[in-house]
């Protein structure tokens, strides 16, 4: 008897603290109490706030400036490119993945980024169909068809510039910088057109007529967001310090450039010169700092970015020296994005424990 | 130069309760303790329903192979015995006590008299094992069991105070308010195992705490205090070995195999209270903290304290809660009952609200931007371990390392496409030995044919 009474009594009590918790505070607050259901997942239980739309928008604030540039240099008319390209870029991915009934994703604004690069990657004097075309084999051809974000095999904005290049008349009409043009006119006429790229006048073995300060800070004639090597330098320098991208590819990438370009002077030059007109010339900046970076298409290890860098360094020398088109970024970038997964797969890092393993192999 | 190692990520280290000063906390009217509070063999309860107990009490032991006892933390009565859920998932019989609030001391505590260098090392072991300590970072195997298999092959005992976890502060305060203690449990284990050297490593966001030893130790020739490089998972037992030593401890091998013994420090801590008090381990020290909790706080605290007691005593929720996490943030136990009691491993109980996890409204993907890869401080692919897993490719994990993986959360917590990495590799390994077992199995019934 005497214990079935005790264990009325602390019933009694268990309940009455459970109903004094549900009083209200003395400072008025009403308590927050325990929600009925907690959420139970799988540790870790804190996250890191980069997300993928923050390291976009990250990549986005690099390439402002050189953009700026850009717009600065070459008129409104570059301002209508990259809407143009932007735009459209995030329209065909809307659409797209509302057509194949997938998660709509442009407000991680990878999409925005692509139609950036694409545009930074055209001559102000193409007509005003190329960005729009070219926004649609980048979004719908390379990448969603491919899978969506992560899963394209190689970069959108290039592969599209390389589609591009089947109208070749309209993607190697480059203007001269401060040519006045029309901002908003579908097509140009073709006598403002510049008659050699800095690359193209290394093409032929020749100096280019501007000066290595000129091309420094990209006053020349070339695509919208290429010209100025010291903006998209400061952009990557940008990148590096938010962590966003590693020193491996730019610098293997660069670094290749310039050793044989050093060694192997074209035409007669001075191996100096002509190694930074070769570094400054054309898309290596853009292209090393923000287009072989790009994450979906470069190896995830150390090794392998440096490989990736040098053989993308390799290939554009072998271009800008024996091949047939003056530049060799694009093309270099592209190949060795199809060689990623072999570069991943050969760069495995050695798990942690595995070398005492191996050495004991060994022994035996 | 701090000690440090290849890998390993830098989390926000909200140490919020670095300054707060351990709390004894309001005895609880009603605990539980779990019949299972280590690795091995769940004890079997020694009481019944309507038994007094007292304080220190052995009410469970296990009869045979791997265990230690657990003990009332309480006096009272034991008022049930019912199945309740461990912090992990698995169904274990808990011991419920009325608190009498008069806590009556078991007659069986007294203080051990013998010097300790008259004592034999299975003498050593016995108290520690009737005690009932167990590691306390979490992992909790007995440390009698630990002190067996290392005699004899080791050279070293490191002491682990890395507390590398985000959130947690009890180590560090406990060095900071009692770290005579801790040393004499580092000398009981010194003794024990006939060695003449110990490391206690730190991580260098404890500069106090380590200033504080080195007064202590100074003129000391077997215990020096090794400063780590804070970076998380430091506190890992491979990661410190590799710190310290240099050498790589292989997958499936143990700390022995490479001539060291990892401890940590509230264990020793414990393990000194055994000896100088006879107290078995009772009460531990907890950080409760989470953007959720009104004051966050480092409480002293019976085991088998439901975690609802300790959030009062810290002034209750200021936030709607979504998670209660039993352990650290990166490999605590997510938790579904705020009645479940604190056990010996529970070095945190924290509360988060949703906004703990940055929250991110787009679909998980990868973009392969390789954080995972370079954090890894196993020196896996996560990024790759995580797709093979997505698609079944379950061989193709095993291929890449997967079972190498120590679960430390460093991909998941820097995944900017937030893809939950360490769940698809928890789900491969456990493919992985569920086809070995059964392997064996098939193996073992070929073998009676």
């Amino acid at each position: 008897m005497d214990t079935n009474q005790n264990e009325k009594e602390i019933k009694e009590q268990t309940v009455s603290a459970d109903g004094e918790s549900g009083i209200e505070k003395t400072d008025g607050k009403k308590k927050i109490e325990f929600p009925e259901f907690l959420t139970v997942t799988s540790s870790p239980h804190i996250k890191s706030p980069d997300t993928t739309r923050s390291i976009m928008l990250d990549v986005i604030i690099g390439l402002i400036p050189a953009l700026i540039w850009g717009v600065y240099i070459f008129g409104m008319r570059a301002l209508t490119i990259t809407l143009i390209s932007v735009a459209s870029c995030v329209l065909f991915e809307f659409l797209t993945q509302k057509l194949l009934h997938r998660p709509v994703t442009i407000l991680d604004f990878s999409a925005a980024v692509t139609g950036i690069l694409l545009a930074m990657n055209l001559s102000v004097a193409v007509p005003l169909w190329i960005p729009i075309a070219g926004a649609f084999f980048a979004i719908v051809v390379v990448k969603q068809i491919f899978g969506g974000i992560g899963k394209n095999v190689v970069n959108p904005a290039l592969a599209a510039r390389v589609f591009l290049f089947a109208w070749p008349g309209e993607m190697t009409r480059f203007v001269n910088p401060k040519t006045a043009i029309d901002p908003v006119s579908i097509g140009i006429d073709a006598d403002i057109v510049a008659q050699a790229t800095p690359l193209a006048s290394l093409k032929h073995g020749e100096l280019p007529n501007v000066s290595i300060f000129d091309m420094l800070i990209g006053n020349n004639a070339g695509c919208i967001g290429e010209v100025s090597a010291l903006l998209l330098a400061a952009g990557g320098v940008y990148l590096l310090v938010r962590k966003v991208i590693t020193w491996h590819i730019p610098v293997a990438f660069i670094g290749t450039v310039a050793v044989l370009t050093f060694v192997f002077p074209q035409g007669g030059a001075n191996s100096l010169d002509f190694m930074l007109y070769e570094i400054f010339a054309g898309g290596l900046m853009i292209g090393a700092f923000f287009m072989a970076t790009d994450y979906v298409t470069s190896p995830v290890t150390a090794k392998g970015k440096l490989i990736f860098g040098v053989g993308c360094g390799l290939i554009t020398v072998f271009i800008r020296f024996f091949g047939g088109y003056y530049e060799g970024v694009s093309f270099s970038i592209l190949i060795m994005n199809l060689l990623v997964w072999y570069i991943d797969k050969f760069t495995r890092p050695v798990k942690f424990g595995g070398k005492s393993n191996v050495k004991k192999q060994a022994e035996k | 130069m701090a000690y440090t190692f290849k890998g390993g990520i830098h989390v926000e280290e909200h140490k919020n309760t670095r300054n707060s000063i351990i709390e004894i906390i309001t005895p609880p009217k009603i605990v539980s303790i779990p019949m299972s509070q280590h690795i091995g063999a769940p004890c079997t309860p020694l009481v019944k329903k309507g038994d007094h107990v007292f304080m220190g009490q052995i009410i469970g032991d296990v009869t045979s192979g791997l265990g230690c006892p657990v003990h009332a933390s309480v006096s009272g009565t034991v008022i049930d015995i019912e199945e309740k859920s461990t912090p992990t998932g698995a169904r274990i019989k808990n011991v419920i006590i009325e608190n009498d609030m008069a806590d009556e001391l078991s007659p069986d505590i007294v203080p051990f008299e013998k010097k300790l260098t008259d004592t034999s090392f299975d003498e050593i072991v016995d108290i520690v094992r009737k005690a009932g300590i167990s590691g306390m970072g979490g992992a909790t195997f007995p440390t009698y069991a630990k002190l067996q298999s290392a005699r004899g092959k080791v050279d070293k005992i490191i002491i682990n105070c890395a507390e590398c976890e985000p959130y947690i502060t009890a180590n560090h305060r406990l060095l900071l308010e009692n770290p005579a203690s801790v040393i004499n449990g580092i000398k009981i284990l010194l003794y024990a195992l006939g060695l003449k050297s110990a490391w206690i490593a730190v991580e260098d966001n404890k500069l106090n705490a380590i200033n504080k030893l080195e007064e202590i130790l100074a003129g000391d020739e077997m215990i020096s205090v090794k400063v780590m490089k804070t970076k998380y998972p430091q506190g890992d037992e491979r990661q410190l070995i590799y710190a310290l030593t240099g050498k790589e401890l292989p997958m499936g091998k143990l700390p022995a195999d490479v001539g060291c013994v990892i401890f940590n420090a509230e264990t020793c801590f414990s393990i000194y209270s055994a000896f100088a008090k006879g107290m078995p381990l009772i009460r531990r020290i907890v950080t409760v903290d989470g953007d959720c909790i009104t004051n966050p706080k480092n409480l002293l605290v019976p085991i088998g304290t439901p975690y609802r007691d300790l959030i009062e005593f810290c002034g209750g929720l200021k936030k709607q809660p979504k998670k209660i996490v039993n352990g650290g943030p990166m490999m605590g136990f997510a938790q579904w009952d705020v009645n479940a009691p604190v056990t010996k491993g529970t070095s945190a109980i924290l509360v988060f609200s949703k906004n703990a996890e940055s929250p991110y409204e787009q679909p998980p993907v990868c973009i392969r931007c390789g954080r995972c890869v370079r954090g890894c401080p196993m020196h896996l692919m996560p990024n790759y371990l995580a797709m093979f897993a997505m698609h079944g490719k379950i061989d193709m994990t095993e291929e890449y390392g997967v079972m190498s993986c120590v679960e430390c959360g460093s991909c998941s917590y820097s995944c900017p496409g937030h893809v939950p990495i360490v769940q698809y590799i928890r789900v491969a390994k456990g493919e992985i030995k569920a086809a070995a077992a059964k392997k064996a199995a098939l193996a073992k019934a070929d073998a009676k044919n």
